[in-house]
């Protein structure tokens, strides 16, 4: 269940039932792209979404990740209908999904929804600046040893499927960066990655391996 | 540090003060305060609690993440166009960031609890206040990109540019040790990225004094960065 829509009192949450449709989102699809209309919204329950920004129209950085407590399309909560951002999938799985129209005229008629995003929005934004100074800061290997704990923690399985490219993107390296902080990981025994396919082989090693960033943003989930 | 209130420098000098519909604004009148940024002064310290938001009219703000290790760097300029706090009304107590006056000038206060009454009204003034978060949101996001994959030259005329917009004149105070804080970098390479530019006759650096001479290069010279990041603003705001 999305947390976001947990979170709302009960009335709120039931009219906006009949507008949401449950969907499933799968890896790699792109659900909003930067500079375009935001078409339709996502809660995500089982599945994780990146937030990625792009420049030069190739590279990328990831932002920001949204799962079971956020919505994908916030920009649209603020009052703005193109995304400034890609939003990726990142983590196959289900998410309840709306369309704009039907969202801006909820958000009208339903203050405790608009009240709930706020909150997320303060969230996310906490996670964003927390993003940003790690990626400045912090060397890759820590880098992608936190980025492996939050998406491990978001889909709720120490497995997933992971490109090169893919990770070259979400951190913002080039491609041989990934390539070698990831053979560091799996030489320490804390990951193996074969074939597109991660797992986490050693949960606690692997937080030993990353910056503090993780703690910090698991906190503020925690807080928010 | 409190300072008298001059026509020059009237509220409406903040253009979201100046775009508030004029009974939301003479609600909120009697409660702003005007005051001085000072050089340096720390607003708002990450992760304390506040009291107050900040409505810049003649001064810069700089918002700086703070990692758990002491380092930080500038996630968002805010001036004239803005107001610093707003987790306060979007439903945090405290602030991620940490705030520090980067252009010194003057500014007005508000206390939160009437900025948040107001914004759980509804109406104008939330919507505006929303816009404005979206945009600061592009503005980090934007930053974030551009530390991670331009040269710290682009970065600093990014920055130079985003500052000026926000204050009238061509000129900033400013020391390399800001500026080092601010880009995230060390002090060397802001000044092998500033006496470039200065070589290249766009600015002239000097004792803390940074004067832009030529504008039309410095936008030239400048990443997509700044474009995407004004373009959303003008797109969202009054």
């Amino acid at each position: 269940m999305n947390r976001l829509l947990a979170a709302l009192p009960r009335k709120s949450y039931q009219r906006l039932l009949s507008s949401l449709a449950p969907v499933e989102l799968r890896f790699g699809e792109v659900l909003h792209e930067a500079g375009e209309p935001i078409r339709d919204v996502y809660f995500p329950s089982r599945s994780l979404v990146s937030l990625l920004t792009l420049v030069e129209g190739h590279l990328a950085l990831e932002v920001g990740m949204v799962g079971r407590e956020g919505m994908v399309g916030i920009a649209l909560a603020l009052g703005a209908d193109v995304s400034p951002v890609r939003a990726l999938v990142q983590g196959s799985g289900p998410a309840l999904k709306m369309s704009a129209a039907r969202f801006r005229a909820e958000l009208k008629a339903n203050p405790p929804l608009q009240r709930e995003l706020n909150r997320y929005v303060h969230a996310l934004i906490s996670q964003i600046s927390q993003t940003a100074g790690c990626n400045r800061f912090h060397v890759v290997e820590a880098r992608l040893a936190r980025w492996l704990l939050m998406t491990r923690d978001r889909v709720r399985s120490g497995q997933f499927r992971m490109t090169h490219d893919f990770l070259s993107h979400m951190l913002g390296v080039r491609r041989v960066g990934v390539t070698e902080a990831a053979s560091a990981l799996q030489r320490r025994k804390l990951i193996e990655y074969r074939r597109g396919n991660i797992r986490i082989l050693d949960d606690r090693g692997l937080e030993a391996a990353c910056c503090s960033c993780y703690q910090v943003v698991k906190d503020m989930r925690g807080a928010a | 540090m409190l300072a008298t209130r001059s026509e020059s420098n009237s509220p409406k000098a903040n253009h979201l003060l100046a775009a508030l519909p004029e009974d939301s604004y003479r609600a909120l009148q009697p409660f702003l305060e005007p005051l001085q940024l000072p050089l340096g002064m720390v607003v708002y310290e990450s992760g304390a609690a506040q009291g107050y938001v900040y409505f810049p009219t003649s001064s810069i703000v700089s918002l700086l993440y703070v990692l758990a290790d002491g380092a930080s760097a500038e996630i968002a300029v805010t001036g004239n166009e803005g107001l610093v706090g707003i987790a306060l009304f979007m439903g945090g107590e405290t602030t991620p960031s940490r705030a520090v006056v980067q252009s010194a000038g003057h500014g007005y206060r508000l206390r939160a609890a009437v900025l948040k009454k107001a914004f759980e009204a509804g109406g104008d003034l939330q919507h505006l206040l929303l816009r404005y978060t979206q945009a600061l949101i592009t503005q980090m996001t934007q930053t974030a990109v551009c530390n991670r994959h331009h040269a710290v030259d682009q970065q600093l005329c990014r920055w130079l540019l985003l500052s000026l917009d926000r204050l009238s004149g061509n000129e900033l105070v400013m020391t390399q040790e800001l500026i080092a804080n601010m880009l995230g970098v060390r002090r060397e390479g802001v000044t092998e990225a500033a006496g470039k530019l200065q070589a290249e006759g766009l600015i002239r650096y000097s004792r803390g004094r940074i004067t832009v001479l030529d504008r039309r290069q410095l936008e030239a010279r400048v990443c997509e960065c700044y474009a995407v990041v004004k373009k959303e603003y003008d797109r969202l705001l009054p």
